[in-house]
C-alpha cells in the first residue's frame, strides 16, 4: 500500500508541476475604449488617393425628427432587443476601432498564403496566376513584397475612406442612436462622434473589397466578416441603416479608386520571366563581376520578383534616388572579414543570437517582416489610445513607407545581384533560410527601419525602442546566416531614408496642427 | 526465473520529425527485484529521406535526407519487487545529409529527462502460461534550452509529457508471448522563439499546443536458449488527438498533428557470464504516418545489473 501512496504522491507532483491549460492568444486582446480624442477636423486632412475627404459625394442624411430616421430607430431597438448570445460576442470583437481587426484579418491572410510553391513532379516549378486563384499552385504566394503591398493598398484605402467619413460627420452632425434614444444602449466606450456615415461601414466594405481582390480565394469568408462587421454596428447602438449605407458608398469607390491604382502599378510584371531576370543577371555580372545563384534543390529558374524594384511607389519618384552605393567585392579586404564574422556566429551560435535570428524571422508560412511591424504598432496605437482614423492614419503611413522601402530595396538587388553567405563561404550552414533572391541589401532591414522611422514620427517617445528593434531586426539575419553584414547595415540606412520621403507627405497633411 | 531479467524496450518510431513517443519508456513486461539496479546505454541511428506531408508521402530537395543519433544512458531500479523506478537521459545530434538546398546547420545537445514508475498490478500462473500485468507512468521534461521550433532538426518536442501506459502479457510455458499495451501521453507547450505563428489562424503567441497522443503497441516474441535470447516482432501506432498538417512545403512545427504506424524486430541476449551482462538490439520502421518521418531505425545496446544492496557477483 506504502508504494502505492508513493506512486500516487509522485503523480500529484508531476500533474502540478506541468501546466496544463494555457490560454493562446489567436487575436489581439484589447476591448472597446475612450479614445484620446476625435479629431473632430479629421474631415479636412489630405488623403492619398484622392485630393479631399469630400470628393465622394454623400446625401444628406433625413433629418432626427422625420418619420423615416425613428421607423430607423426603431427597428434598431427591436434588432438589439433581440440579440443572441452569438451576436453578443460578436459586437464585443469588433470594438470601437475595428481598424485594428481589419489589419488583424490581413495578416492572417498574409500567413495562410505565405507558402513558397514547391516543386512539381518533375522537378519544374509552378507559379501562382491570379486569373486561377485555385492553382496549384494557389494564388498568391503573399511574400514579403506581396504582403508590403497588400498591407499598403487596405491602410491607404481605409485611411482615406475615413477621411471622408469624418469630413460627412462633422457637415451634417447626425447623432448615434444611441444619443437619440435612451432605450438604445451603446456597447462601446462613447466617443461622442456623429454617426454619419458610419466609418465601421466604410471599413467593412473597403476593406473587404481590397482584401478580396488581394486574397481573391478568400472572398466568402470577406464576404462574411463585412457582414458580421456591418451587423455589429447596428446591434452596438452606434448606428441605423442609413448611416450604414453611406458608409458602404464610401467604401466602394475608395476601393475602386485604390484597385485601380493597383492594377497598374507595376506588380503583375514583377515576377518577370526568366528570360528578363537573367538578363539583369548579365548586366550585374559584365559590370561587377559577381551574380546571386539559387542554391535549392531543384533551382530555382527566376528569383523572387525581379522587377518588385519597378513598381509604383507611393512617396519616392524616383527609385534610383534612394539606392545605396556598390558592396564590398567578393575576395576584398572588407569582404573577407564579414566572412570571418559570419564564419564566428555558426561556429558559436548563442542563446541570445539564436533568439534575435528566430524572433525577427519571419519566414514562409507567417506574416513576414511587414506584418511583424503591423502587430507592433497595433500595441502602440492601443497604448495611447488612437482613435480610428488616427489608427487609420498610422498604419497607412507605415505600410506606405514600408512598401516603398521593399521597391527600394529590391531595385538594389537586382542591380547589383549579389551573392548570399552560402554561395561565397564553402560548406556554410545556417539557421535561417535562405531566400530566394539576392542579398544586398537585406529585406528586413530595410522594412523594419522604415517602419521603426515611421513609428517614431507617430509616437516620438517611443522612438528610440523602435529604432533598437529595427537595427536587432537586420542584425538577425546576420545572426540567422544568411545576410551579410553590410546587407543589413546598409538596408537599415536605406530604410529610414525611404521612410523619411513618406513621413514629410506625414507632416503636411493636417493631422499634426 | 524470469523477473530476475529487466530490459528497456526503446518505443520505436518515436524519433525523427515529430517524436511521438520518448525514445525511452519501460513497456516491457518484465520487473526487476527490489534492491537491483540496472543501467543502460544505447545507440540509435535513424534516417529518413520521405515524410508525410498531412497523409501525402513525399521527398523534399531542402532537407535530402535526415540523419538522428541518439546515445542513451538509463537506470532502473527495483523499489520492491512490484515497483520499478527509471530514469534516462539521450543526447541527440540530426543533420542533413549533403548536398541539400536548404544549407541548414543540423543541432546537437541533452533532450528530454524521463522518470518513470512501473507496478506489477497482477500475477496468475495457470497450467498453460502466466499472465501480467502492469501500469506505468512516465514523466519527461525538456533539460537543454534546445529550440522545438526547429524542425526537422529540432532535439524534440521541447515540451513537459505524461505518459500513462496499462500492458498486459501472456507467456506460454514454452515460451512464446503475446503482449499488448495502450496508454495516453499528455504533451504540454512549447515556447518558440517568435511572438507569432499560424495554427489554422493565427496565434499571437510564442507559446505552442504540443498535441496529446494516444499510443498502441501489439507484441509477439518469444523465448530461446534457455531464457538467454528473446527474440520480437512488434508493431505499434500512435494517434495524435489535435492539431494542424504540414502545410504544402513548409517546414512542420510542434503543433502539428502527428499519426505513426511502426512495425520492428527487437532482440535480447543475457550472458550466463559475466552474469547481468546483456545485449539488445532493434531495427524499425515507420510505415505509414501523417505528418510523420519514414524513419527507418537500428539500434544497439549494452545492459547490466547488479544487486546494488545485495551484491551477488
Amino acid at each position: 500500500m506504502k508504494t502505492l501512496y508513493l506512486l500516487l504522491a509522485v503523480i500529484i507532483a508531476v500533474v502540478t508541476m506541468t501546466r496544463c491549460n494555457m490560454d493562446l492568444a489567436t487575436e489581439l486582446e484589447y476591448e472597446s475604449y475612450a479614445f484620446s480624442g476625435i479629431d473632430s477636423d479629421a474631415g479636412s486632412w489630405k488623403p492619398i488617393l484622392i485630393s479631399a475627404g469630400s470628393d465622394i459625394s454623400v446625401d444628406e442624411p433625413t433629418a432626427q425628427n422625420s418619420p423615416v430616421f425613428l421607423a430607423e430607430l426603431e427597428a434598431v431597438k427591436s434588432r438589439i432587443s433581440s440579440m443572441s448570445n452569438d451576436q453578443k460576442k460578436n459586437v464585443d470583437h469588433w470594438t470601437n476601432n475595428a481598424v485594428l481587426r481589419w489589419n488583424e484579418v490581413a495578416l492572417g491572410l498574409i500567413a495562410k498564403y505565405n507558402l513558397i510553391p514547391g516543386p512539381n513532379v518533375d522537378e519544374s516549378y509552378s507559379l501562382p496566376d491570379p486569373a486561377n486563384p485555385a492553382g496549384p499552385p494557389v494564388f498568391p504566394f503573399a511574400h514579403p513584397p506581396y504582403a508590403s503591398r497588400a498591407l499598403a493598398y487596405l491602410s491607404v484605402a481605409q485611411y482615406d475612406g475615413m477621411i471622408s467619413a469624418w469630413h460627412y460627420k462633422f457637415q451634417f452632425n447626425r447623432p448615434a442612436p444611441y444619443r437619440v434614444d435612451s432605450e438604445i444602449s451603446h456597447a462601446y466606450v462613447s466617443n461622442n462622434l456623429p454617426s454619419y456615415p458610419s466609418e465601421g461601414a466604410v471599413l467593412a466594405t473597403v476593406s473587404r473589397e481590397i482584401l478580396t481582390a488581394m486574397f481573391p480565394l478568400e472572398a466568402d469568408y470577406l464576404k462574411e466578416l463585412e457582414e458580421h462587421h456591418l451587423e455589429s454596428l447596428i446591434l452596438s447602438g452606434e448606428n441605423v441603416p442609413s448611416d450604414l449605407a453611406a458608409g458602404k458608398k464610401i467604401g466602394e469607390e475608395i476601393a475602386a479608386i485604390a484597385l485601380a491604382r493597383a492594377s497598374n502599378d507595376g506588380m503583375k510584371y514583377s515576377q518577370s520571366p526568366k528570360a528578363v531576370s537573367d538578363s539583369l543577371r548579365k548586366v550585374a555580372f559584365d559590370r561587377f563581376g559577381w551574380q546571386w545563384v539559387n542554391l535549392e534543390s531543384p533551382v530555382r529558374p527566376v528569383g523572387l520578383t525581379p522587377l518588385f524594384g519597378k513598381v509604383k511607389m507611393w512617396s519616392v519618384q524616383n527609385v534610383e534616388s534612394t539606392r545605396p552605393g556598390m558592396p564590398p567585392a567578393p575576395g576584398s579586404e572588407a569582404f573577407q572579414k564579414d566572412v570571418k564574422i559570419l564564419q564566428d556566429y555558426a561556429d558559436n551560435v548563442t542563446q541570445e543570437r539564436r533568439r534575435i535570428a528566430n524572433f525577427w524571422q519571419d519566414g514562409l508560412g507567417t506574416y513576414t517582416p511587414p506584418g511583424h511591424w503591423n502587430d507592433i504598432a497595433g500595441e502602440y496605437i492601443l497604448k495611447y489610445k488612437m482613435n480610428s482614423i488616427r489608427t487609420a492614419r498610422a498604419f497607412a503611413y507605415m505600410n506606405m513607407a514600408i512598401m516603398d522601402g521593399g521597391i527600394s530595396c529590391w531595385d538594389t538587388k537586382y542591380y547589383y545581384y549579389y551573392p548570399r553567405p552560402i554561395q561565397l563561404i564553402k560548406d556554410f550552414e545556417t539557421i535561417a533560410g535562405t531566400p530566394n533572391f539576392p542579398a544586398y541589401t537585406s529585406g528586413h532591414s530595410v522594412f523594419s527601419a522604415a517602419a521603426a522611422e515611421v513609428l517614431t514620427y507617430l509616437f516620438p517617445q517611443e522612438g528610440s525602442i523602435f529604432r533598437e528593434w529595427a537595427e536587432e531586426a537586420a542584425l538577425s539575419r546576420i545572426y540567422g546566416g544568411i545576410h551579410w553584414t553590410f546587407d543589413a547595415t546598409v538596408g537599415t540606412t536605406q530604410g529610414r531614408d525611404v521612410a523619411q520621403y513618406t513621413i514629410d507627405v506625414a507632416k503636411t497633411d493636417g493631422a499634426d496642427d | 526465473m524470469k523477473k530476475y531479467f529487466w530490459t528497456l524496450i526503446l518505443l520505436m518510431g518515436g524519433l525523427g520529425l515529430s517524436y511521438i513517443t520518448m525514445a525511452q519508456t519501460p513497456t516491457d513486461g518484465l520487473m526487476m527485484p527490489k534492491g537491483d539496479i540496472c543501467f543502460l546505454l544505447n545507440y540509435e541511428y535513424g534516417q529518413f529521406d520521405h515524410y508525410w506531408e498531412g497523409e501525402t508521402l513525399r521527398k523534399n530537395g531542402t532537407i535530402a535526407k535526415v540523419q538522428r543519433r541518439t546515445s542513451l544512458v538509463m537506470a532502473a531500479y527495483g523499489i520492491t519487487n512490484r515497483l520499478n523506478a527509471y530514469v534516462g537521459l539521450p543526447f541527440v545530434s540530426t543533420n542533413s545529409t549533403t548536398p541539400n538546398g536548404g544549407k541548414f546547420a543540423g543541432t546537437t545537445g541533452i533532450q528530454d529527462l524521463t522518470l518513470g514508475l512501473k507496478y506489477e498490478a497482477f500475477r496468475y500462473q495457470g497450467e498453460k502460461g502466466e499472465w501480467t500485468a502492469f501500469g506505468s507512468v512516465t514523466f519527461s521534461t525538456p533539460v537543454s534550452n534546445y529550440l522545438s521550433d526547429y524542425q526537422p532538426y529540432s532535439l524534440g518536442i521541447g515540451a513537459p509529457q505524461l505518459a500513462w501506459r496499462g500492458l498486459i502479457e501472456y507467456e506460454w510455458n514454452n515460451g512464446f508471448y503475446l503482449r499488448g499495451n495502450g496508454g495516453y501521453i499528455w504533451k504540454g507547450y512549447t515556447e518558440a522563439e517568435r511572438d507569432y505563428y499560424y495554427n489554422d489562424g493565427s496565434y499571437f503567441t510564442s507559446w505552442m499546443d504540443v498535441p496529446s497522443a494516444w499510443i498502441y503497441e501489439a507484441v509477439v516474441g518469444k523465448w530461446f536458449m534457455d531464457k538467454s535470447l528473446r527474440v520480437e516482432l512488434n508493431y505499434n501506432s500512435s494517434i495524435s488527438t489535435s492539431g494542424d498538417d504540414i502545410r504544402a512545403y513548409n517546414a512542420p512545427q510542434p503543433t502539428n498533428k502527428v499519426n505513426m504506424d511502426c512495425v520492428g524486430v527487437f532482440a535480447q541476449y543475457f550472458f550466463k557470464k559475466p552474469k547481468g551482462l546483456g545485449l539488445v538490439a532493434s531495427y524499425s520502421r515507420v510505415i505509414d504516418g501523417r505528418n510523420a518521418p519514414e524513419m527507418s531505425s537500428v539500434n544497439a545496446g549494452v545492459t547490466y545489473q547488479f544487486g546494488l544492496f545485495h551484491p551477488t557477483n
